[in-house]
């Protein structure tokens, strides 16, 4: 199988012109009369993001992914260890250094105990930091994994990592393998749709909502909360919606007199895309516009319409995927805190960054939970690697602020939702949380669990590149899925 | 050979048969055609000697070169790649030959007296990303960049894919994983290492220096190892540099070094190197290349579609020196190219991508020549060449969220605004939006084929982006002066220069009645008739530049200021504050005047917890948009206008730094007297130093001239010229 050819094809062969002249018709009336069927059977042949079949019978049917850009310490947010606590200040043991790498630690660190204190929460007796208080709330609705481990310890390979699978750039990330392998239900919204807050966008830049070899119309769209929700979606100073439509239908007119002559069903693809553009001008600012939402609902993910925030892009999330958006990505950078500085510092900073996104994300769990959505949508929570038990040391020694350094070794993340088993905990750090001991699980295995409970083999997911049948996930050896988080 | 292709389709008229090769081989179609009318092959002749043809073959060697103006990865930091850029430009239009195109870019340093061009030609493998991020290993990136090299020559040169041969060996085509270090070892030497200062550089004087390559000597020259499974930690056995065994031997005078490797490749014995690039060159031509999958000749590659006809091709692009010029001529001129590309339905069953060849091309224009068509069709395109990269009008915010926030995408002046695509700065992270859209590559990594899509955002770019638009007002104004005053004779005046072929009476009576429609609704909308006719004004922000409250760099405003708390709503407009103190900034003190620091001029001291300062600015009676503050400081603090929160940024800038106004502030400004105050606080321990300086800007509102009777009647042209800027015809090579 050669997808790019496919993609060709279903976008030129004359299969597609005839139905194609079908789909015209319906979309002169969708003017009139909104998206219909006569689309949507356009759409199956002519459009590559047309929903697709799984392979297995899937659990979920989206998923809404909140990345923690810079990676938070989760040995001051999940991982409890008394035992580092107890230790605080002393050496850390030789045999854990040597042969190590780090980003800034130099010679012998100190270790670190949290300086939070830590309680466990539900019926699954839940460990959580006293800075989530919200998530203590829900902590029988989400599985907490607490044995992640990863490749990488520098910011950009490690998100890449995380999010493509690859720690070098031009591969696809996740979100697009998926909107790739399962298309998406509402062609009138893009189907991978990316929200940043923080300030910035992560290390990797673009290319962690990018679709590497993949095709293009694969990759995220950034939407955003301020100016244009997606770029150029307004109509140009001077030009009234319907003066917009005027020109639509003078340009399908003029298209489909040269279509006669030329007969290129190239031609006809470009009309309904123009049609498809017209649809989008209306609906994404409607599903983007949280002004309408009930006072409750903004209460209770503490949303202010018309800011930049982690909690009007949960509501977002929660609004796109009720629409039939495939994957929400979320980026909320600033979680970096190596303790160099203020701003950096641990004591003041982590609490700041988690009482961002305690309350919406929790919030998200009980909204999609009450709407029923939570069975069909996967949520997951984390950075893209751990921080040291080890309190850094930059440049050998030691300031006035404490923080910890990039830690590849283990960390925490949370799932919630799309057949992933409520109030888990699974896996377990060492002593002092150097190492995943107990069921660790690697990126990959991460990514194949999400691609499974979306019905997608990992391993049956490939597209043709560079003379390779390639599979997404990349191609290291044995991508496994996490049976014990599958409900 | 080139007779026996299948002749089913006629020759295109001669009219359409300038204009669709000239879009094919310099990008844009024809404005004017020359006087008296040329003949095919005169016209031929003429655009593979115009300057343009450099530019629109540089667009593609440069996605191969992975060009960008930009470093890559966590900063993104910019760089002067661009003395490269112009030197592939030269190259090409200078027709230099294939061959020595090839050696040059590969080992310009080693020859025997290298010139500056020499070494600006190897900045093509100082393209590869850099990582300047804090804390990561430079040997990492650094390998990462050799990996890069190597990989990218296999795909240029010789359309192999080396990639996967780094971690095994190759599953398919024989290349094992040791003959992959071998490669490695050739480009193992140079001295570049992932630094920030990306030493080794070229001065070519006026701060210009250029990227490029130089190998170690002595001592410091690399041992080279194969990576197990590909990580540059575990190291095998050492390998020596070598070619593929595969392939023909190196040629006998060949060194053991970047030179001898690129004496290989472009050996007439290599049996990919010619096909490889007529196949390339004929894909851009046709659509698709006779290997559809330009980037793998191997196992896993499609097989030719005619295989005599690649090895033609090959062979006589050997025989014409690696003649660029003369092998396009070749192709140009054949009669399978020069068929009319009208499908008929039993070719569109049979044939639908035209493999066979049967018609002529049809191929979606991409990226950069969407833009460059629209601009060129409106008058406005700029055929200046050469230089610094441009920044054409491009949304805001575009560049907001990467990771150096001190880099700002200040639009260009003048001409530079309308240069063409490949003049456009190309930062990885955040490239070019409405490229991006048509399929253009972020040119991370080497780009061998571009995808084309069929995306509404694609749509949405060439009706709504404002570039678009102001080329679309040029194109009316273009069209009013030109034609007869006759609607019709409009209609069909635009329709030509837009379509490069005289219109057919339907397409004309469509366009006319569209502009009847679009003039009725705004005879009733002077606003929008208006705007339509002053996009320019509206688009570009100098001219409507309104500085409110000076900063240091300028004289300097002068605030109201008190470093005692205030009672009572001290932000209030109308607060009495006679009695405060004056003083212009910057305010503040310095601990240590060096580093970012050191151009920091303090104005009026400030050295203790808190200082809250006000000043007056005037708002005219028509008022004004984007406010804007303009702050650099080093402490915490809040803005307000009329009282209301204005501003509350999250970090420190040592330079100034731009901060709309939130909207609510926006709203509470009024024509006449406003009152900004700010109050500013230490945010770090005393003794470290703090500072402030405020400034406050706002555009005025685009002009819109007085109206007039003949608003509603011109601007329905710039709606008509939106639609034709957008016909799926314009946006065809056919």
């Amino acid at each position: 199988m050669n997808p790019y050819l496919e993609l060709q094809q279903t976008l030129t062969r004359r299969h597609f012109f005839q139905r194609c002249q079908i789909g015209l018709a319906g979309a002169a009336l969708s003017g009139l009369a909104g998206p219909g069927l006569l689309e949507a059977e356009e759409d199956s042949v002519s459009n590559p993001l047309a929903p697709k079949p799984p392979h297995l019978a899937a659990k979920a049917k989206a998923v809404i992914y909140l990345h923690m850009a810079g990676s938070p310490s989760t040995l001051d947010l999940f991982d409890y260890k008394p035992e580092l606590k107890k230790f605080d200040g002393q050496d850390c043991p030789q045999d854990l250094l040597e042969g190590k790498r780090f980003a800034f630690i130099k010679g012998v660190p100190k270790l670190l105990g949290s300086p939070f204190e830590f309680k466990q929460h539900g019926q699954a007796g839940t460990w959580m930091s006293e800075i989530l208080p919200h998530l203590a709330t829900v902590a029988d609705d989400i599985a907490v994994v607490r044995s992640m481990k990863t490749d990488h310890f520098n910011h950009a390979p490690a998100q890449l990592f995380m999010h493509t699978g690859n720690s070098r750039l031009g591969y696809g990330s996740i979100g697009s393998w998926v909107t790739y392998g399962l298309g998406t239900e509402n062609q009138d919204l893009p189907g991978f749709v990316v929200l940043a807050s923080g300030g910035r966008i992560p290390s990797a830049g673009k290319s962690v909502w990018g679709s590497g070899f993949l095709p293009s119309v694969y990759q995220g769209v950034q939407c955003r909360t301020q100016g244009d929700p997606v770029l150029y979606l307004s109509d140009p100073t001077g030009i009234s919606r319907s003066m917009r439509r005027r020109t639509l239908d003078g340009l399908r007119d003029m298209n489909e007199l040269q279509e006669k002559k030329f007969g290129d069903p190239e031609t006809l693809a470009r009309i309904s895309q123009y049609e498809l553009a017209y649809r989008m001008q209306i609906s994404v600012p409607e599903v983007m516009d949280i002004s309408k939402e009930p006072d409750a609902t903004h209460t209770l993910y503490g949303t202010e319409p018309g800011k930049v925030s982690f909690a009007n892009n949960c509501l977002l999330a929660r609004r796109l995927i009720e629409s039939g958006v495939r994957y929400v990505q979320l980026f909320h950078w600033g979680w970096d805190h190596h303790g160099s500085l203020l701003r950096e510092d641990i004591r003041y900073e982590l609490p700041k960054r988690a009482k961002e996104v305690d309350r919406p994300m929790s919030a998200l769990v009980k909204d999609l939970k009450q709407r029923g959505l939570l069975d069909e949508t996967l949520i997951v929570w984390g950075g893209e690697f751990g921080r040291t038990p080890m309190r850094e040391n930059r440049g050998g020694k030691y300031g006035d602020y404490i923080g910890r350094d990039h830690h590849p070794h283990a960390f925490s993340m949370w799932m919630a939702g799309g057949g992933i088993k409520p109030g888990l905990n699974y896996g377990a750090t060492d002593e002092i949380g150097y190492y995943a001991v107990e069921n660790p699980v690697h990126v990959h295995d991460l990514q194949a669990t999400i691609l499974h409970q979306l019905g997608l083999d990992a391993e049956r997911l490939t597209y043709l590149f560079q003379g390779l049948d390639q599979r997404l996930i990349g191609p290291a050896e044995g991508p496994k899925v996490v049976e014990g988080l599958i409900a | 050979m080139v007779a026996a292709f299948t002749r089913e389709a006629p020759p295109a008229p001669e009219s359409e048969g300038v204009g669709e090769s000239e879009a094919a081989e310099t990008g844009t179609e024809a404005e004017e055609q020359a006087e008296p009318p040329l003949t095919y092959e005169e016209a031929v002749v003429q655009l593979l000697n115009s300057p343009r043809y450099g530019e629109r073959w540089a667009d593609m060697w440069l996605d191969l070169a992975r060009y960008a103006d930009s470093k890559g990865y966590e900063q993104d930091g910019l760089r002067t790649m661009w003395p490269y850029r112009d030197w592939v430009i030269r190259a090409l239009n200078a027709n230099m030959p294939y061959d020595r195109f090839t050696v040059l870019q590969l080992a310009g340093d080693l020859q025997p007296v290298p010139t500056k061009e020499q070494l600006i030609a190897t900045g093509f493998h100082r393209n590869t990303m850099t990582n300047t991020e804090a804390g990561t290993d430079d040997e990492e990136f650094r390998d990462l960049a050799v990996k890069d090299r190597v990989a990218t020559t296999g795909q240029v040169w010789m359309g192999l894919t080396f990639g996967c041969a780094q971690c095994h060996n190759h599953k398919y085509d024989p290349i094992p994983q040791k003959e992959f270090y071998q490669l490695y070892a050739f480009f193992n030497q140079t001295e570049d290492h992932d630094q920030f200062d990306d030493r080794p550089t070229l001065d070519l004087g006026e701060d210009v220096t250029a990227l490029i390559m130089r190998d170690l000597v002595g001592d410091e020259r690399r041992a080279t190892n194969i990576h197990e499974r590909g990580s540059f930690l575990s190291k095998g056995a050492e390998v020596q540099p070598a070619v593929l065994t595969a392939f023909h031997a190196a040629p006998k005078a060949a060194p053991p070094n970047r030179l001898g490797l690129a004496k290989w490749i472009v050996d007439k014995g290599n049996p990919l190197t010619a096909r490889v690039m007529v196949n390339r060159l004929w894909a851009k031509l046709f659509g698709v290349g006779l290997v559809e999958t330009e980037e793998d000749f191997g196992a896993q590659g499609t097989p030719p579609t005619h295989p005599e006809l690649l090895d033609w091709l090959a062979t006589e692009f050997m025989r014409l020196d690696w003649d660029i010029k003369a092998i396009l001529q070749t192709m140009v001129t054949s009669a399978t190219y020069r068929q009319a590309s009208e499908v008929t339905a039993e070719l569109a069953d049979r044939d639908p991508q035209n493999r066979l060849l049967a018609r002529g091309p049809r191929v979606r224009l991409e990226a950069g020549m969407v833009r460059d068509q629209a601009l060129a069709i409106s008058g406005l395109l700029s055929e200046k060449m050469y230089g610094p990269p441009v920044m054409p009008w491009q949304p805001d915010g575009i560049w907001q969220m990467v990771n150096d926030t001190l880099t700002r995408w200040e639009t260009s002046a003048g001409e530079d605004r309308y240069r063409r695509g490949l003049y456009t700065l190309w930062r990885r992270s955040a490239p070019y939006p409405s490229m991006i859209a048509y399929d253009a590559p972020s040119r991370e990594v080497c780009t061998v084929r571009r995808i084309r899509t069929n995306t509404p955002l694609q749509a949405l770019a060439s009706l709504n982006d404002p570039v678009f638009m102001e080329a679309a007002q040029h194109l009316a104004l273009r069209t009013l002066e030109e034609a007869g005053p006759a609607t019709a004779e409009r209609a069909r005046h635009a329709l030509q220069t837009t379509l490069i072929r005289p219109p057919s009476d339907e397409e004309v009576e469509r366009i006319v009645s569209l502009h009847a429609e679009a003039k009725a609704e705004l005879a009733n909308d002077s606003r929008r008739a208006r705007q339509l006719l002053n996009y320019d004004d509206t688009l570009y922000e100098e001219g409507r530049l309104t500085t409110l409250v000076e900063d240091s760099r300028g004289a300097g405003a002068q605030w109201r200021y008190t470093t005692k708390e205030p009672p009572g709503n001290w932000a209030h407009a109308d607060l009495d504050d006679s009695e405060w103190r004056t003083g212009s900034g910057t305010f503040g003190y310095i601990e240590d005047q060096k580093g970012s620091n050191k151009d920091i001029e303090v104005v009026s001291d400030w050295d203790t917890e808190g200082i809250w300062m006000r000043i007056e600015f005037d708002v005219p009676p028509e008022g004004l948009m984007d406010y804007k503050f303009e702050m650099r400081y080093q402490c915490a603090f809040d803005a307000f206008v009329n009282g209301v929160p204005a501003a509350h940024p999250p970090q420190q800038y040592d330079t100034h730094t731009e901060f709309p106004l939130y909207t609510d502030a926006v709203a509470a400004i009024k024509p006449g007297k406003n009152v900004v105050a700010v109050y500013a606080s230490r945010n770090r321990e005393k003794n470290r130093g703090q500072h402030i300086d405020v400034g406050l800007k706002a555009l005025r509102q685009p002009y819109l001239g007085r109206p007039t009777e003949h608003d509603a009647d011109r601007a329905a042209w710039v709606v008509a010229a939106n639609v034709l800027l957008n016909l799926d015809e314009t946006l065809t090579k056919r």
